[in-house]
């Protein structure tokens, strides 16, 4: 008996050992959620994070371990995360960084989206003077510079005739920009919704915001593995992609609003903030993994602009960037080909999403 | 002869560097993201003073170092002279002196944002301070350690206090004193840069900290090199202004003597 037992455990043994090649998959986040809280908020990784999605995919695979690390320093610490190979996917990476990124030579495939027609708000002192984008000329303000923000400001203010050289943009991450706000060292900052906590505070006034002029506007950020990562574990790739994809179905449906609200509650922002910013607003206007004309028409459009700023000097080729078939592949095994709608590069919709008809719970 | 001599030896290492950095690009050691070229360096530095923001930024940086070094100088050298002088100031002042010095500068920071913003004044404070400490310490410094030789020289040929000290105390102490300063200047210099660094809208050290945020590490290393470059010669300018007034030195010792 003891001796069948000690054969059984060899074959056990032997078996973990020639099937255990520990794989740890590195997931970076360009952000940190209030006072450094390792969580994230307002988009699709969000709600796979705090959700564990990803964990639950691999559940059954205990060599795989998944490992998550949320970048203060946002889309640019990111990027450098990816550049000394200490990252195998960048989630909810925004669109400047990641062109950026690209123009700089970083190999990546551009999976999902993650987040379209995001909000900037423009906060500022009660007694600056400041009530439109127009009267910005001349202050002292933050930004946070290579993050999606910046760009999204940059087009705010050439639409109203400014550039960042008609005031004096400082360099300041969210949480300093708070801090600098709240002591008066600057007149200003375009960030999210971070800042309307400071405004129910009596601190700053949001005099503009562009949830009126989002498909204009609008920041975007999507989910991209790194091109060594994606060549060597094709099969990984298309679960994590499954993962996210079973997220935003999750994500983009009105009946769990308010649950997704309270996902990104974890990150310390209050819901009503996101109840706020989501106000009139289905999730799904923001909240789809699609690839669509839209989403290829605006990036297409982003990427000669950051060239226009001199924010990269080379072209970016970004037709070749999208790597649509693991997204393709994991809606079809989910019965989610038209979940969405879809949007022709000019923002007009061309085709119904089921998700449209989903409805708040409890109405 | 000597002179080209050291001058080649000089060469021989910066050259050895910028070899190995160009080797090390070329067979993509590091990635390019993390060292680019030395050619892309060269040229990033070619755009910025084609454009002007070379020249711009490094006068808004100079601009600070200057009013942030003249201000904690002064000041250095007033509390310096003080406290070199006085027996009963210097043990008022030490305990509380060294205490604070010890914290390093960028540690004020914080502090300094509260009381007076993160405006032009809170970068010039900051450098002033930077540079006041090693200024005070060598000041005192150098004026308490007159051989006391010296000083009974004076007392025999009855020197009243301003002769003893103008003839007596200064000349001692001026190398002790331009240690300090030549101290307080590099710490200056290297103070602007971390203020910058930290929040500003111009000046070579925001510069530096716009190449990261757009992953720019030519621009990043471009600036290092301005800033090294221009580091070395504002030094060089106070070794010369300091061997000017060593050979006064001399001269009033030799008078003295």
């Amino acid at each position: 008996m003891g001796r069948v037992f000690a054969a059984l455990w060899l074959v056990f043994a032997l078996a973990v050992t020639a099937q255990a090649e520990p794989l740890v998959i590195r997931i970076g986040y360009p952000g940190v959620g209030a006072d450094n809280r390792p969580f994230a908020s307002g988009d699709i990784v969000a709600v796979a994070h705090a959700a564990h999605y990803i964990e639950d995919e691999f559940a059954h695979d205990p060599d795989i371990k998944i490992e998550w690390t949320f970048f203060r320093g946002a889309g640019p610490a990111l990027n450098e995360s990816l550049a000394a190979g200490h990252l195998d996917f960048a989630a909810g990476l925004g669109d400047l960084p990641s062109i950026v990124g690209r123009a700089n030579g970083l190999q990546t495939r551009f999976l999902l989206s993650d987040k379209i027609r995001d909000t900037i708000y423009l906060a500022v002192r009660p007694n600056s003077g400041i009530s439109k984008i127009e009267d910005l000329a001349g202050h002292r303000l933050s930004e946070f510079k290579g993050t999606n923000l910046q760009l999204a400001a940059d087009r705010v203010l050439s639409a109203h005739g400014l550039s960042e050289r008609n005031a004096k943009f400082i360099n300041l991450d969210t949480g300093s920009a708070l801090a600098a706000l709240n002591g008066g060292s600057i007149d200003g900052t375009f960030g999210s919704i971070e800042l309307l906590g400071l405004r129910d505070r009596g601190i700053v006034s949001i005099p503009y915001d562009t949830r009126a002029e989002a498909a204009k506007f609008g920041r975007h950020s999507a989910i991209f593995v790194t091109t060594a990562f994606e060549q060597a574990h094709r099969d990984i790739v298309q679960r994590v992609v499954n993962a996210f994809v079973r997220a935003a179905r999750f994500g983009a449906d009105e009946a769990n609003r308010k649950a997704v609200f309270a996902l990104w509650a974890k990150s310390g922002y209050p819901q009503i903030a996101f109840e706020e910013d989501f106000n009139n607003e289905r999730l799904a206007n923001r909240l789809t993994p699609l690839i669509d004309p839209y989403l290829r028409g605006r990036y297409a459009d982003l990427a000669v602009r950051v060239r226009e700023y001199g924010q990269i000097r080379k072209d970016v080729d970004v037709p070749s960037w999208f790597a649509p078939q693991y997204l393709e592949t994991a809606l079809k095994a989910q019965g989610l080909e038209h979940f969405w709608p879809v949007f022709d590069a000019e923002g007009h919709k061309i085709a119904d999403g089921d998700v449209e008809r989903t409805k708040v719970a409890g109405q | 002869m000597s002179r080209t001599a050291g001058a080649n030896t000089a060469v021989v290492v910066p050259a050895m560097l910028l070899v190995l950095w160009s080797v090390c690009s070329a067979k993509g050691w590091l990635p390019d993201q993390l060292l680019p070229a030395p050619s892309a360096v060269w040229q990033q530095l070619l755009e910025n003073a084609r454009s002007g923001d070379l020249w711009s930024n490094t006068l808004i940086s100079l601009q600070r170092v200057g009013e942030g070094f003249a201000l904690g100088a002064v000041a250095g050298l007033i509390l310096g002279a003080c406290v070199g002088l006085s027996r009963t100031l210097r043990e008022m002042f030490d305990p509380l002196f060294l205490f604070v010095a010890q914290v390093p500068t960028l540690g004020w920071i914080p502090l300094l944002i509260l009381a007076v913003g993160i405006d032009e004044s809170m970068k010039v404070i900051v450098i002033a301070w930077a540079s006041f400490v090693p200024v005070v310490l060598n000041v005192a410094q150098g004026m308490r350690d007159v051989p006391a030789g010296l000083r009974e020289l004076g007392q025999v040929l009855t020197f009243d206090p301003w002769f003893t000290l103008t003839r007596i105390v200064l000349p001692a102490a001026v190398p002790q004193i331009f240690t300090g300063l030549r101290e307080g200047l590099a710490n200056a210099w290297q103070t602007m840069v971390a203020a910058e660094l930290f929040a500003s809208s111009e000046g070579l050290g925001y510069l530096i900290s716009l190449g990261r945020q757009l992953f720019q590490l030519d621009l990043v290393l471009a600036m290092v090199l301005v800033l090294g470059a221009v580091g070395l010669a504002v030094n060089g300018g106070m070794a010369l202004i300091e061997r000017r007034l060593l050979r006064w030195q001399g001269s009033v010792r030799g008078q003295a003597a």
